[in-house]
């Protein structure tokens, strides 16, 4: 306890540094800004605002797109209940009652409880973060390639299992993901793999490439394909506090959700997506009136929120203790990282304790400042949502050819977004969702690397992923899960939980 | 943009087969993991002791290829919903203005063919532009404006502010100003006459469209 308070303390004496404070303003004021735009989620934010941390420090780098990352995450929420187009999987719930909420008049109640939901369960998960950092860090250390390898199937599987749609189909994206990710040269050979013989591709596919061509490029494609329903609220936003009658109720939802977000964004392999779904479901199932949810129930919007951001930000512990991105956002997290010449995995926490506690503390700030920023400046956010999208597209077209070229100056980076955007167009209108194929793409490298090294200690034996009680233990785990969802039974009740 | 609008739930009348999105988006994958095996043939797959370079790969191509197999065969099973016309305006529009972008910003040379680099203050409004007219709703003169306001603010966010190297200015732009100014002093002044342009051609804009409406009343 006395090393958790001197650790906390430690990082808030980092984090409220003048400099750091205004980055993590900063950051969330400019995530906030892109992430509110419609079509914009998390991942493509991120990626557009790399380029603009490079020339900071590492701790501020991190505090930044941190911030960066919190205020695209609220951005979203943002424009789920005023104009009901989600800019991500995780606020398609907020936008049901958020939305019908604003339509009657209360858009800023609605926005209010999710500003204060998330505020509450960012507190949570930070002190989670801090308290599960160093005990994790020092089972991590425990984990050979063996263990680490069986982790990551077992991630995969996860963000299988929690995919929407066809279970073939997420397996399929998540090989495609695998696949892309040996381009370039082998690390351990030497030899070129499917480079074409092109130099560009000597040292692989970048990831931001892929993610803002998945996730930016194919978006605007999407988008322009449908007509344009913009269901923005007109009239009043209405007082942005919540009356006492709401807060009362919206209180065990906002407390259930934060437990739910925080234990499914620990889970590798992108977990943090089902949270508000099922803070959704359980929030239905407890209600006195479940009649009332799609209509603008406020506890329909006080869970999810807080089942998001919990999510979102527990989602970091298993980059911070091993050194494992369970999703997009967290492998561009990988990207700064690396860019910055820190490796992550358990030994920042030990070789770089202030890097590491600076930045949780900053996680806290960063959810508080959300709090200040967004209320206040909602007008402000209307104003951006009016603005239509045959305006918006073209400048965030720009912003992400400006984003990716500045990063490595490279002309073949910015056709490559056209690239993959247009492959990853094709794939969604055949019904393929990208957000495995990322993750696939993430873990790739990884995953080569450490069943490699586990096959040389076992003198190529694949029984050691079966005979180590770790290893397999987590693919026991795996398979139990993806019998799970194959059988029909199960798989009828994980459709309904999607169709709400 | 409205492409589907003509043609509602599906198909086109006039294509003459119904392709399934699965067997279309099983046969793509088929297609890639054949690219991949064919990429990987003169790799060495070593022994599972000793990783070669091919293993994995080779692995991974041959599972996508199954699934994807799998995929395309499902669609004879149960039919799934139809592969839509894909549109080609946005696509095609929004593409070219990536690759305008990326052959202007810096200079290029493909083969015979050699461009000067123009610089962001070319590059963004080009961009701009084009891929604004994916949209069968696009208004030049709306394009424009954007183009010369968003310019400049990026010129001075990413150049100025940032330290970020992107080229700005072409040569040829930069040899109009007088001997001794530095790149910044001519960067800030190029952004401000351009949205002092922007700025001219807004209100213009504006007091065009209410002198229309008063000669209407």
């Amino acid at each position: 306890m006395d090393t958790l308070i001197s650790n906390l303390s430690l990082g808030f004496s980092v984090a409220l540094g003048l400099q750091n404070l205004g980055l993590a303003f900063v950051g969330c004021m400019v995530g906030t800004l892109i992430g509110v735009l419609p079509g914009v989620g998390p991942v493509a934010t991120i990626a557009m605002l790399l380029p603009v941390t490079f020339s900071l420090d590492p701790v501020g780098a991190l505090i930044m797109l941190a911030g960066i990352y919190y205020g695209a995450q609220y951005g979203g929420s943002t424009t789920a209940i005023l104009v009901n187009i989600p800019g991500e999987a995780t606020s398609v719930v907020t936008a049901l009652d958020g939305h019908a909420m604003a339509r009657r008049g209360r858009a800023g109640a609605a926005l209010g409880i999710a500003a204060i939901g998330s505020f509450f369960a960012g507190t949570v998960a930070t002190m989670l973060i801090a308290a599960l950092g160093a005990p994790l860090t020092k089972a991590a250390l425990l984990f050979g390639p063996t263990e680490y390898f069986s982790l990551m199937v077992m991630g995969l599987i996860f963000a299988v299992v929690l995919a929407g749609g066809s279970i073939l189909k997420a397996l399929a994206m998540i090989m495609l993901g695998l696949l892309l990710s040996t381009v370039g040269t082998d690390l351990e050979t030497g030899d070129q793999r499917m480079t074409f013989g092109q130099p560009f591709l000597w040292d692989g596919i970048d990831f931001a490439v892929l993610a803002m061509g998945v996730f930016g490029i194919a978006e605007i494609l999407r988008n322009l394909g449908q007509p344009e329903d913009r269901d923005l609220v007109r009239g009043t936003i209405g007082r942005l506090l919540p009356s006492q009658a709401e807060m009362r109720q919206s209180l065990a939802p906002i407390l259930r959700g934060t437990l739910l977000g925080s234990a499914f964004g620990i889970l590798p392999g992108n977990g943090a997506v089902l949270a508000p779904f099922a803070s959704y479901a359980v929030e239905k199932k407890l209600a006195a009136d479940p009649s009332r949810f799609g209509k603008g129930a406020i506890e329909a919007v006080a869970g999810p929120e807080s089942a998001n951001n919990a999510g979102a930000q527990t989602s970091f512990i298993p980059l911070l203790t091993l050194g494992i991105p369970a999703n997009a956002v967290m492998a561009l997290m990988v990207g700064a990282m690396t860019i910055q010449g820190i490796i992550p995995g358990p030994q920042v926490m030990t070789g770089n304790p202030s890097l590491f506690w600076g930045m949780i503390a900053s996680m806290w700030i960063g959810n508080l400042m959300l709090l200040v920023i967004n209320l206040p400046l909602v007008g402000v956010w209307v104003k951006l949502l009016q603005v239509p999208y045959r305006l918006l597209f073209p400048v965030i077209l720009l912003f992400c050819c400006i984003g990716i070229y500045s990063i490595n100056g490279q002309v073949t980076d910015v056709l490559f977004i056209g690239l993959f955007g247009l492959a990853g167009f094709i794939l969604i209108r055949c019904g393929f969702e990208p957000a495995p194929m990322l993750l696939g793409f993430v873990l790739g490298k990884l995953m080569e690397e450490n069943l490699r090294r586990a096959l040389i200690l076992s003198r190529g034996s694949l029984t050691t992923f079966v005979t180590e009680p770790i290893s397999a233990g987590l693919l026991a785990v795996s398979s139990i899960l993806l019998v799970a969802a194959i059988v029909p039974n199960i798989r009828r009740g994980r459709e309904e939980a999607f169709a709400e | 943009m409205r492409e589907h609008d003509t043609q509602p739930g599906g198909a086109a009348p006039d294509s003459p087969v119904r392709v399934s999105q699965n067997l279309a988006g099983g046969l793509i994958l088929v297609a890639l993991a054949a690219i991949a095996l064919w990429l990987l043939s003169d790799l060495n797959a070593g022994t599972l002791g000793a990783m070669g370079s091919a293993l994995m790969p080779r692995v991974l191509a041959v599972g996508l290829g199954l699934l994807g197999a799998l995929v395309a065969a499902s669609s004879f099973f149960h039919q799934g919903p139809v592969l839509e016309h894909l549109p080609l305006r946005g696509p095609s529009l929004v593409i070219l203005a990536i690759v305008i972008f990326a052959a202007t910003i810096r200079p290029l040379s493909l083969g015979s063919v050699s461009l000067p680099g123009f610089g962001l203050i070319v590059a963004a409004p080009l961009s701009i532009i084009i891929c604004g007219f994916a949209t069968r709703e696009a208004r030049l003169r709306e394009l424009v404006v954007l183009a010369l306001a968003l310019t400049p603010t990026c010129m001075v966010l990413f150049g100025d502010l940032l330290n970020l190297t992107i080229p700005m200015l072409p040569d040829a732009l930069m040899d109009l100003f007088p001997e001794g100014w530095s790149q910044k002093a001519m960067l800030r002044v190029s952004a401000a006459t351009m949205l002092a342009v922007a700025a001219l051609l807004f209100f213009s804009g504006a007091r065009s469209a209410t002198d229309d409406a008063k000669a209407k009343d």
